[in-house]
């Protein structure tokens, strides 16, 4: 989810500073189209620029040859005004202009136009200079002026207006990243359990409807499979249990038949033990399979741990068990009254999986210890044997492959060599919210502890 | 074994797997159950209830015209006789809806003949007494029907609670019964902090039963589990 939302800011800032930058373009752009324009307005032709030359080369009794050469080039006409407003001398000016010139009419040209010729006029020792431009060569602002308190503001203008577009456009961002946030996050949250193969469901009324729509369908169709699968395995079981009741059943009553002869009888025997594995094995694989697709109810009720751990302790001794082993349990004071909601059937086949376990890793007999104790938070199963134990390596590949389903590897099959018992320890205590942690030496035991949050 | 009186009883099989009736009733006449009856449908089942009144009945949950289930609640529309279901299927679910119709107890296949045996006993011992429903210690022999010890030639009379504490015991035979269990028994269903008081009625009870009540031979502790009861067979 994070990586989303770093994902959506990374791309509306670099939207943000996409716009920065289209505007700076505009600016360059801007600059290089009037470059050429400013250039002779405020150039060497510029009127300026041309009444400074015009002034210096010329006096109240006429101008140079090279400056009227200069003029005509530009098609500038030219006249100079006494200080009593008669023409002192005057070039190429057109013929509809006036000879005479009062102080209202320096005033009005001054400004502007004079017969509509833009003029420019420089205020020379001896007189008024004014230099003619063709008609429509110029456009002159007879208005401009503005306010001092105008022309003050507009650094703090500029300045203002950039913060306040700025505020804006982050405004813009966080709002657009949270509407974005709002209406994918659930379709995020609900890959990312269908990606556990855990069911999702989205509501569809949002402008996402059609995303959230696919991801029901698969998850639909994802549960549907899983149904399909758990419901296999459940058939075949199913089917086996029949017969195989058969096959322990007679086995049975052969092997204590007295009539038969001692070596039918121990081979009968035989096939009983083994008949019993594969009951464990079908009882097993039916309940992983049914944890695993979410498809067993759950019989939670608030339990005693200790009234559980006891009964449990009862069957196993009152069922018997082989000679060599032999078994404890210890309940600490603290956790006496411990009440847990639980589904005591599967808390106790999680624990009979773990001593059973023992049992049949240490065939030449080992001491169980079943220890029920609790912290603040935290009750404690820790079912531990003083048997052969794993080596380092051996329990780098229990802790890892932790799912006899998993897909990672190709070549990793069903291993149902050492039974699915504590797949189905870590499925139990996973549906109880708990942990499962296993810690074993060669030689020096196994010991699992079951935590479960109080 | 010397059930005698329990292995008198008619025990109604049925299941449409003809080759698992015969060895379910192969087993039980292996352990001289004397009254097997076998029905493979619901109807040839109510026929037989109804003809035969068999004391106890063992159920398949799948059969060819109905499910256990329904059978259950016909025959009880007549009879209340113990009822087992034995099936295929071990789902809670299951579990649950069989015992809820108040079968009175549940055997999944694959299941081995012991515990089959164990529970059909079970089953009978809790629902048939004997007229006179006596057992025998190694120092004394307890008359439940009269709630009296008789040791040597003295009759000592049981309270009621002890009674129900060595009734407990004795259904469970041998085996251990939690302190859990007990204290269930004797005061109900949310026991807490009864241990105590279970402790002294344990004490009376050896004694009364127990020749040296301080090295107890009949009624033993398992250490921070329960007790048993250990009959002279």
């Amino acid at each position: 989810m994070k990586s989303f939302a770093a994902y959506i800011s990374k791309y509306l800032i670099s939207f943000s500073a996409f716009i920065v930058a289209l505007l700076i373009a505009n600016v360059i752009f801007f600059i290089w189209t009037f470059d050429s324009t400013i250039r002779n307005d405020y150039g060497y032709t510029s009127p300026q620029n041309m009444l400074e030359v015009v002034s210096e080369s010329s006096t109240k009794d006429g101008t140079t040859e090279e400056t009227e050469a200069l003029l005509h080039a530009h098609q500038i006409w030219a006249i100079y005004l006494n200080p009593d407003g008669q023409i002192a001398w005057s070039y190429d000016t057109p013929e509809e202009l006036p000879v005479h010139y009062t102080i209202q009419d320096v005033a009005l040209f001054s400004k502007g136009y004079l017969a509509d010729y833009p003029v420019f006029v420089w205020n020379d020792e001896d007189g008024l200079l004014i230099l003619g431009y063709p008609k429509d060569s110029y456009t002159k602002f007879t208005t401009n002026y503005f306010s001092a308190k105008a022309v003050q503001k507009i650094p703090v203008f500029f300045i203002v207006m950039a913060l306040f577009d700025f505020a804006l456009m982050f405004c813009a961002y966080f709002l657009s990243k949270r509407k974005i946030l709002k209406s994918t996050e659930p379709i995020i949250a609900s890959i990312h359990t269908l990606s556990e193969g855990k069911p999702a469901a989205l509501s569809t009324n949002d402008e996402l409807s059609e995303v959230a729509d696919s991801i029901n369908k698969a998850s639909h169709i994802l549960s549907r499979q899983n149904e399909a699968r758990a419901n296999w395995i459940s058939g075949v079981s199913h089917d086996i249990r029949t017969p195989l009741s058969m096959i322990i059943g007679y086995t049975e009553l052969i092997g204590n038949d007295q009539n038969t002869s001692p070596a039918s009888r121990e081979r009968a025997q035989i096939i009983q033990r083994q008949g019993q594995k594969i009951k464990t094995l079908v009882e097993d694989l039916n309940l992983v399979s049914r944890l695993e697709y979410d498809m067993q109810p759950m019989d939670k009720k608030s339990v005693r741990l200790s009234k559980l751990l006891r009964s449990y302790m009862a069957d196993l001794l009152n069922s018997g068990l082989p000679e060599s082993y032999t078994i404890d349990f210890e309940i600490t004071p603290n956790a006496e009254n411990l009440v847990l909601d639980c589904d005591t059937r599967l808390l106790s086949r999680a624990i009979n999986n773990l001593v059973q376990n023992s049992i049949h890793h240490n065939s030449e007999g080992c001491h169980i210890q079943i220890t029920l104790d609790c912290d603040m938070n935290t009750a404690f199963f820790c079912i531990s044997d003083d048997g052969i134990g794993l080596s380092s390596d051996q329990l780098n590949d229990l802790n890892e492959k932790t799912h006899y389903m998993d897909m990672d590897s190709t070549d990793d099959r069903l291993n149902l060599r050492h039974g699915l018992g504590l797949v189905l320890v870590r499925q139990i205590a996973e549906v109880h919210g708990g942990t499962v942690m296993i810690d074993s030496q060669t030689g020096k035991g196994f010991k699992t502890i079951l935590g479960f949050p109080r | 074994m010397e059930k005698t009186f329990l292995h008198n009883k008619k025990i109604l099989l049925v299941d449409d797997e003809a080759e698992l009736l015969k060895m379910v009733s192969d087993i039980l006449t292996n352990d001289d159950f004397q009254n097997i009856l076998v029905a493979a449908t619901v109807k040839s089942a109510l026929d037989i209830c109804q003809k035969e009144r068999p004391d106890i009945a063992l159920l398949d949950v799948m059969l060819p015209d109905g499910d256990g289930f329904s059978l259950m609640r016909q025959m009880r529309q007549f009879t209340d006789i113990p009822i087992l279901f034995l099936t295929a299927k071990d789902e809670a679910a299951d579990k649950l809806a069989g015992l809820g119709l108040g079968a009175d107890d549940y055997i999944a296949k694959p299941f081995l003949p012991q515990e089959l045996l164990l529970r059909v006993y079970a089953v009978l011992r809790r629902c048939y007494k004997e007229e006179r429903h006596v057992i025998h210690l190694e120092d004394c022999m307890i008359d439940f029907s009269r709630a009296e010890v008789h040791r040597g030639s003295s009759i000592i009379p049981l309270t009621a609670k002890e009674h129900l504490l060595l009734e407990t015991l004795a259904r469970n035979d041998g085996k251990i019964v939690t302190v859990d269990t007990l204290c269930e028994a004797l005061w109900g269903d949310n026991p807490f902090g009864y241990e105590n008081s279970l402790n002294a009625h344990v004490r009376r009870i050896r004694e009364k039963i127990e020749s040296n009540p301080s090295k107890p031979v009949s009624l033993i502790t398992i250490k921070g589990l329960g007790y048993k009861l250990m009959t002279r067979k």
